[in-house]
This record gives C-alpha cells, structure tokens and sequence, in this order.
C-alpha cells in the first residue's frame, strides 16, 4: 500500500535551553522564531515533507502553546489526510505510570502505545531544534541496508568542540557515507573522537521498544544521548553512523543563535535558505495577510533579509527583520536580528541585538555602540517592552520580557541584566 | 450579531476588462495582479468578509481559470464551514434559456437557483473590479433602515469622468430621482460603484417582468427609481476602478505616497498566497550589498542586487546588480538581468530581461501605441508573460511585448516607440 508510511517520525521539540535565556522563557526552542518569518522547528518539519515523510508525532511538554499554535492542523506541511498527519503528545495523566516526561527517550516511552498503534517499519526521532537541510530517504536507506538497529546522524565537529556533545567514533566500512559506530560517549570532559550526534536517529522499532524497557526498569535517566545510546552500546547492537557534511546550526546559546541568523546573509551565504524549500505556517501571527515591505524616500537596506509586512525608512545593514517590523527615519538597524512587530523609532541605533517580539525602542535610544576595544557581545531584549526615549544599553546585556519600562534605566551598563 | 448574516452576496467578476490590454490576455480583471501580492478581487471579497457576510457566488465567464485557482475552497478569507461557502458560478446550459451572461442583471437572473437555495433577506450584488474598502454592513443598515427596495453605492466623482459611470441625482432624503448611464453631457458628480442591495423577493420579482432587461444600470434601476423605493448610500474614500493602464499605474503608484490612502493590509485585505502554487513559502526579501532602493514595495522572494526606485514588486522578483528599475510594476518571478534598465514599465510574470537591455528608452511619451492608441498613450511599455527579451535589447515608450515571445522574435535591436512585437 503506498499510501500509508512506513515511517514515523517523531520530533522532540519540548525542550528549553537554558543559554537561550529570555528567548526561551515562554516558548520551546523549537518554537523560536529564525530567518525573517519561520521558527526553528520549520527545518525538521520542511525536511521530512521534502523527504516525504509526513506521519509526524510532537513531542513537546514545556510551554508548547505557541508551539502547538505553529503546527496548527499540519496542513502547512501538507500533513494531512488519512495516513499524513502531525499529532502533537503532550505529557498526559492516566491510568497507569503516566507523569511529566523526565528525559527525551521517556518521552518516546510515555508514547508507545501511539507508536506501536501505527506500528512503522522504522522509526525516525529527530530534535527540532537545529537549522540544517537533510534529505532522511537517505538515512533510512542506509539504515535498511546496513539492517541496523539503531543508525545516528553525525557530524564532524572540531575535538576542542566536541565536549558539549554526544560523539562517536565511526569506522569505515562505507567510507564517506559511514559505518559502525565502534565507540560513543555523551559530552566527554577529554574527547578523543568528534562525530557528534545531531540527534537524528532511525531506530528498528522492535529494538527499540526493547532498550527503552530495560533503561526504564533499571536506570535513573531517562536520555537518548545520556543513556539509550550508551546502552544500545553495551548490548552489541547494531549502531551505524551516517556521516553528514552539510550546514548545521546547532543554536544552543545566543551566539550561535545569532551566527546561525547571520549565516544566511552575506554574498554567499551557508545557508541557501531559497534552495532549502522551507514551509512554515503562514497562518501563524496571520503573515499571509502581510502586504509587501514598503521603503520610504531615505531609506537604506544593505545585506539584509526583509519579510513582507515591514515598512523601513531608516538604514538597515546586514540584519534580519521579521513581519511587522518598522524602522523609522533617522534610525539605524545593524548586525541585528528583530523578531515581529517590533519598532525602532527615529533616530535609534541597534547594534548587534536580537530583540523578541512587540518591543519599541523609542526615538533615540542606543544599544551596542561600536566599543574601541574588540568584538562586541550580543545584547537580547525580552519580548513586549518599551524602551524609553535616549535609554543607552551596552553589549552583551539582557533584558528580561515585558518590564514595566520605567524599570529599564536610562543607562544599562555593558554585560548588566535588567530583571 | 451583524445583520448582513442574512444577506447573500453575488459578485460580478466575468469583465473582460479589454483595456488592461496584456494584464487579461490569460486573465480576468478581477484576477489581475495588484500591489504586489493581491488580485484585484481580494478587495471586494475581503470587504465582504470583513462585513461579516458567509455566502457568496462568485460570477464569473472570461477565462476563468486563475480565478478559480485563486479563490479555492475559500478559506483565505474564511469562507469555510457549515454555514459560510464562496462558490463559483459559470454560466452554463441547462433546459432553458441558458447562454453565456448577456449583463449583469442577466447573470443574476441566471442563478436563481443559487438564490434560491441560500434564502436570504437582500441580495448584495457587487463587482471584483474595484480597489477601495467599505463596510458593506453598514450599507445594509442603511438599506434597512429606509425600508428601500434598491441601495445603490453611490460616490461624487469629478464631472469630467462621470461619463464612464451611471449618475444619479438624489432628492434631500437620499432617494434616487433620475438616472443616466454614462451621460455625455454631466448633470450630477453622483456616481453608481457597481455596488447594489436588494429585497430578495423585489428582486426576484424584478427579474421575472421583463428577460430582456440584462442589465442593471441601463436597464432595471432606470425602471425601478419610476416607482419603487430606490435609494443612494454615499460611500466617502478611496475607490479606484482599475479598469485602464493609466488608472492601474497610477492606483499602484499610490500605494507608494508617504500617508497613502491606500493600505490593503490595515484595510484587512487578504490575499491568498496559496494560489501561486509555489511549492514552497518565498523567503524574505533579500538586499544585497550595494543595493539602492527607495520609494518602493518589495515582496517577499525578491532579490535587490540593482537599484530600485519608486516601483512595486511583487515576490520572487530578481534585479541583477547594475539594474535600475523606475516607475514600474514587475510581475511575479520577472528576472532582470544584470546592467538593464527599466523605466515606466508594467512588466507581467516571469518576464526575462536580457543583460543590458533597456525598456522605456528614450524620452518621447508622445507617440501612443499604434495598435491600442487608447490604451498606450502616457509612455507606459508593457511586456506580457514569459517573454524573453535579448540582452542589449533597446525598447521605447508605449510599446507592447506579447506573451511568450522568445528571443528570436525580436529582429531588430530597437523598438521604435509605439510599436507592438
């Protein structure tokens, strides 16, 4: 039957992340707005539709409101109809052991009813919280071919990077494509291997309802990297490595969040975002409705991406504005990445921020100014707040969501939090 | 709860629209493109989903397909659900005295059935033609209010164009007392926006006296103001009928003014993003390093690496550096490449212009266009769907490229102003 898949992915998308601070205080990762008008969960979503993968399962427990506002009926991704679909599983409360989901595999575990109900041939687990573009047909095929139990995604990050993740160490029976993974150690203190895991895993289903049995009835977490893995390990299962070699925006703090943002401008960017056919949900915050950027008499716009729905009349340089955005005369935009509806009034000057959604700096006020001294830090201002008129904030400060805004001072020192 | 629940709303979307020249060569007037992303139909319909109407049949005849396309299931405007729909009504041929519509109260008359089988208290039959914002809810109001048997949207125009208009002069209390459609010599600046609500049963019965009444401005308001209760609704604001290059120009141009009094998006105006079937979502626009651009709107997809100014893009539009664009409106997916230039110019989709090509050359806007001397006339060049244009290609003023002309069509390496390939 070729209408039905053989193939259930299940994305994990409830985490937050402490290094994202403000970004993540009321929304998953996941769900955190990139690039000028998707979210980060857009990627793993817009892939698995290119890869035709469109039986989806979410699993998401903290703050997934505006997540599940995002996925809508899946419709953005053509997941629907009688074998496509997105289904959203929150944690739940039942008759048996059910409770908050206490790590990323107990998640799959609290689920397995789902799981064994569409009973796929191969389950595909997936974070979605990275930037990247992979066509998972080809994991899949490897994955049958090898007749692995267990085949993770990879890769090659520098050894002095390689202690903030899980890694691998893959021989070469396929050469550039992969191979077994021989050994596997999660965020070791003195790495000596550097495949890391981008948390893209196929897993033989029977398997895998196996180890996720034994790590519940013996273990004390509940991870796939931190223990599932490990285990599969200990076992002699059949562990494969697919070596990937493309772009891949791991966003776990600002600056990589940042990086990630700036990665898709410049003459030849990293990202092709245009060629990565990415869909998001166009119905979200209604930017369908957006009627085309408009650029008043002055304005300047220089490497740069612009959504539909703002209106510049100001300098714009190498930044990222989403939907809503307005940018008054006189003000300058730079290096920065301004989420929706956010305003900059005349004469204001954003250096190198990533500001949340619905937040005004009012005419005036400046933020990062070029230092003297060396590269600047990233200053992130939480969503819905006013900063007043002439406020001067430095590099690298926060500034917690929705301040009442004559709590924001005048003067923000570089490095300060505003709570 | 509104009251314009009970009303059934029947737009009028088969205009061929002959001026627009090339914009309706594949098209219907109320499909062509506007400010970028919409189509001229998404103002009346988003009206009518604004003013909180739930079914509507679209009435269409002239190359129907991309409004079809266009308009779905609906629900870019929401128009789903048990109670809400938006339908599309061809004519077709039945038992009897089915044809193509001979006018517009001959198209209604040929979908009583539609009618009949959405009971309704009025009917509100309006045209896809037009670009404005109205709450048409009001309008019922109104109609309700002086118990009138026809509502005629009705606004004051110079005296100079009341000649494209019916024109109607009105006593102190707002009726209708005389009527002319398109008067040559001007009586009154009153004039008719295609925009009328009936009593369903009046209309209905108005239908059934006389088959040879077709149409609604020649023909039944000039009978109906001799004995019923017609009245005028005064509509202020901005209203354009788009129905001449000259006037789609300058409506787009418009869009562009520093207070405009034009802005789809705050008049809730949706379009449906959708009906390009694009397979996936356009990205942001891009702006180069080393890009100009002022005075303009730019949709989502395009790429600036050129100049732009004071013109309206709409997406996926490509601008090669070296590249100015002035005084234009460039369709969906037009590529201009590298070096060329293009001033005053209305451009239909994926149009290619060839490396260091110009059109609009030169600066004589006075030879009009020698096939459509009334349509070309102001230095406007327009170039039609998928036309290939050679690199180097010089074009004049009020010149026509047709659709799908390739390279080889062109055998000069000048177009003489006025002059159509």
């Amino acid at each position: 039957m070729k209408l039905k898949q053989k193939t259930l992915a299940m994305i994990l998308a409830g985490g937050r992340v402490d290094d994202l601070g403000v970004l993540t205080f009321h929304r998953p990762k996941s769900a955190i707005p990139f690039g000028g008008f998707t979210r980060v969960i857009d990627f793993s979503l817009s892939n698995l539709m290119n890869s035709g993968l469109e039986r989806v399962a979410i699993l998401s427990q903290y703050r997934s409101y505006s997540l599940i506002n995002h996925i809508g009926i899946g419709s953005a991704w053509d997941m629907i109809g009688r074998y496509r679909g997105i289904s959203v599983l929150p944690p739940y409360l039942g008759y048996g052991h059910s409770q908050w989901y206490r790590g990323s595999s107990d998640a799959v575990y609290q689920n397995l009813d789902f799981v064994q109900y569409i009973n796929p041939e191969q389950l595909l687990i997936l974070s979605g919280d990275h930037i990247y573009n992979m066509d998972y047909r080809e994991i899949i095929n490897y994955h049958r071919e090898k007749d692995a139990d267990l085949t993770m995604v990879c890769l090659k990050v520098p050894m002095d990077e390689a202690n903030r993740f899980g890694v691998a160490d893959i021989d070469d029976e396929d050469g550039e494509r992969g191979g077994k993974v021989v050994r596997y150690s999660e965020k070791p203190e003195n790495p000596e291997f550097n495949w890391a895991s981008m948390t893209v895993f196929c897993f033989k289903p029977k398997v895998l309802y196996e180890v996720l049995e034994a790590n519940i009835n013996e273990d004390a977490s509940y991870e796939f990297g931190r223990d599932i893995i490990p285990r599969m390990m200990r076992e002699n299962r059949r562990v494969f490595g697919y070596k990937f070699k493309g772009y891949w925006g791991y966003t776990g703090t600002i600056e990589e969040f940042w990086q990630a943002n700036m990665d898709l401008l410049g003459d030849d960017p990293p990202i092709k975002y245009a060629d990565w056919n990415i869909r998001t949900n166009m119905e979200h915050r209604n930017i369908r409705d957006c009627q085309p950027l408009k650029i008043g008499d002055n304005a300047q716009i220089s490497n740069s991406l612009v959504y539909n729905g703002c209106i510049v009349e100001g300098e714009v340089e190498r930044s990222i504005l989403f939907p809503g955005t307005y940018v008054a005369k006189g003000a300058r935009v730079k290096d920065s990445v301004l989420f929706f509806n956010n305003e900059v009034g005349k004469g204001a000057e954003l250096n190198k921020i990533v500001s949340d959604v619905n937040t005004t700096f009012d005419s005036g006020v400046r933020i990062g100014e070029e230092s003297k001294i060396g590269s600047k830090e990233i200053t992130v201002i939480g969503w819905n707040n006013f900063i007043r008129a002439n406020t001067i904030i430095g590099s690298g400060c926060t500034v917690y969501p929705s301040i009442p805004s004559q709590k924001i001072p005048k003067l923000v020192e570089s490095g300060e939090v505003v709570r | 709860m509104s009251s314009s629940e009970d009303t059934l709303v029947l737009l009028l979307a088969g205009g061929v629209g002959s001026r627009l020249n090339i914009l309706v060569k594949t098209r219907a007037k109320p499909a062509v493109p506007f400010a970028g992303l919409y189509r001229i139909i998404d103002f009346s319909l988003s009206n009518v989903m604004n003013s909180g109407m739930k079914q509507v049949g679209v009435l269409t005849q002239y190359k129907p397909l991309s409004l079809m396309r266009h308009l779905a299931t609906g629900d870019a405007w929401d128009f789903t659900g048990r109670s809400r729909g938006v339908k599309i009504l061809p004519p077709s041929t039945g038992f009897m005295d089915s044809d193509w519509y001979k006018g517009t109260a001959d198209a209604i008359r040929q979908n009583l059935s539609f009618i009949k089988a959405h009971p309704s208290k009025e009917i509100l039959v309006l045209s896809g033609d037009h670009i404005y914002q109205m709450d048409l809810d009001a309008m019922i109001e109104f109609h309700r209010q002086k118990n009138a048997d026809i509502t005629v949207g009705m606004m004051i125009v110079p005296e100079s164009q009341i000649h494209q208009f019916g024109a109607g002069i009105t006593n102190d209390e707002g009726r209708i007392v005389e009527w002319e459609e398109k008067p040559k010599v001007p009586r009154t600046n009153l004039a008719s926006m295609g925009i009328y609500v009936f009593k369903t049963e009046y209309l209905l019965n108005l239908l059934a006296e006389d088959k040879d009444m077709v149409d609604f401005g020649i023909h039944l308001i000039p009978k109906a103001i001799t004995r019923d209760n017609v009245f005028a609704y005064p509509f202020e604001g901005y209203w354009r009928d788009v129905g001449t290059i000259q006037a789609y120009w300058e409506a787009n141009m418009d869009l562009l003014k520093d207070d405009p009094e034009i802005t789809p998006e705050a008049w809730g105006i949706r379009p449906n993003p959708e009906s390009e079937q694009f397979v996936t979502d356009r990205i942001p626009a891009r702006f180069a390093t080393g890009s100009k651009v002022r005075h303009s709107m730019i949709s989502a997809g395009c790429v600036i690496e050129g100049e732009v100014v004071n013109s309206v893009l709409s997406p996926g539009v490509k601008v090669g550096p070296g590249c100015r664009i002035s005084d234009s409106i460039i369709l969906h997916d037009c590529i201009i490449e590298d070096g060329a230039a293009v001033d005053l110019a209305i451009m239909d989709k994926r149009v290619k212009v060839g490396k260091g090509a110009v059109i609009g050359a030169g600066d004589n806007k006075d030879v009009p266009n020698s096939k459509y001397p009334d349509h070309l006339y102001t230095g406007i060049s327009l170039v039609c769907k998928d036309a290939d244009i050679p690199p180097g290609m010089i074009v004049g003023r009020n010149c026509i490229i047709n659709p799908w002309c390739k390279q080889e069509d062109f055998t000069a390496h000048v177009l003489q102003d006025g002059d159509t390939i």
